[in-house]
């Protein structure tokens, strides 16, 4: 039973392997913007992104939402008394 | 505590060795608190109890290994045991996700912020800053934390398992559905301002 099922879903995936791979890659798309990605997932996505526009568009549009915060979420000023407090607090401790 | 060839070194030994690796860590930690608490006066207490925690474990902290990740880990315990409880703002620390989640109120309250609020001379840079600030608060907080963790302070999936003590495959899930969450905050803002497609 399950190498039918099997077959029949290889025969599928051959017939829309367009998606499959589209599915691969979607789910690439964290690890690859974030540098966590294996050589080998690496080069499949890249090897992807050049036969098809809409994954090279996601990929875009990924980097760019992490660009967002990382490059242009403001930082807080850490209040001048913190660091003060923090040192006199561990010298006043006795473990 | 003991130094190398096991000899008891002093109170003033450790204080040093501490300072000097645990606190350059105080201000992306200080913004992590201010990220999760939403509140500067609680990030400010979560800050302070998480050094002095930091400090009665100094003696298990294996010197030159990564301070960071462990300070991050001890404050997400410390806010998860305590603060989560006695938030002054529940609401935007509720695990469901706020509605209409673009309230101008909030952009003042950005107050301790290192720019100018003068709506005259605030750059598209800020204003784009702001409203990332707005969109990644409304996120429940444990989408804004695998964020903040991934994407600010750049922290390895690997890193972040350990911080948030799950399965580095949770990781990778949370960060794929926080990062569409917070998509649809700012999709939603770029075409409140005139931005379609």
């Amino acid at each position: 039973m399950e190498t039918k099922f099997t077959e029949a879903y290889e025969q599928q995936a051959s017939d829309t392997g367009h998606e499959t791979d589209c599915s691969k890659v979607a789910q690439l798309l964290d690890a690859v913007v974030d540098g966590e990605a294996t050589a080998e997932e690496q080069t499949f996505f890249t090897g992807h992104l050049e036969d098809c526009v809409p994954c090279f568009e996601s990929h875009q549009k990924q980097k760019l939402l992490k660009g967002l915060v990382s490059g242009n979420l403001k930082r807080m000023l850490v209040p001048e008394r913190l660091a003060l407090a923090i040192k006199t607090k561990i010298q006043a401790t006795t473990v | 505590m003991s130094d190398q060839t096991g000899k008891q070194i002093s109170k003033e030994e450790k204080d040093a060795r501490f300072e000097a690796e645990l606190l350059p860590v105080l201000d992306p930690l200080y913004n992590f608190a201010y990220r999760l608490t939403l509140d500067e006066d609680d990030a400010n207490d979560l800050v302070q109890e998480t050094y002095l925690k930091a400090y009665r474990f100094f003696d298990y902290f294996e010197q030159g290994t990564n301070a960071k990740a462990w300070l991050f880990r001890i404050l997400k315990n410390s806010f998860i045991n305590e603060f989560r409880k006695k938030s002054k703002q529940p609401a935007k620390v509720d695990y469901s996700e706020v509605e209409g989640y673009y309230n101008s109120e909030d952009v003042e309250g950005e107050s301790g912020v290192a720019t100018t609020t003068d709506m005259r001379t605030e750059s598209v840079q800020d204003l784009i800053g702001d409203e990332v600030a707005s969109a990644l608060n409304a996120l429940p907080v444990d989408f804004r934390t695998v964020i903040i963790l991934c994407d600010l302070e750049g922290f390895t999936y690997e890193e972040m398992a350990k911080i948030l003590d799950i399965p580095i495959g949770t990781v990778r899930s949370r960060l794929h559905r926080a990062r569409n969450s917070l998509k649809e905050k700012l999709e939603k803002y770029a075409k409140s301002m005139g931005y379609n497609g």
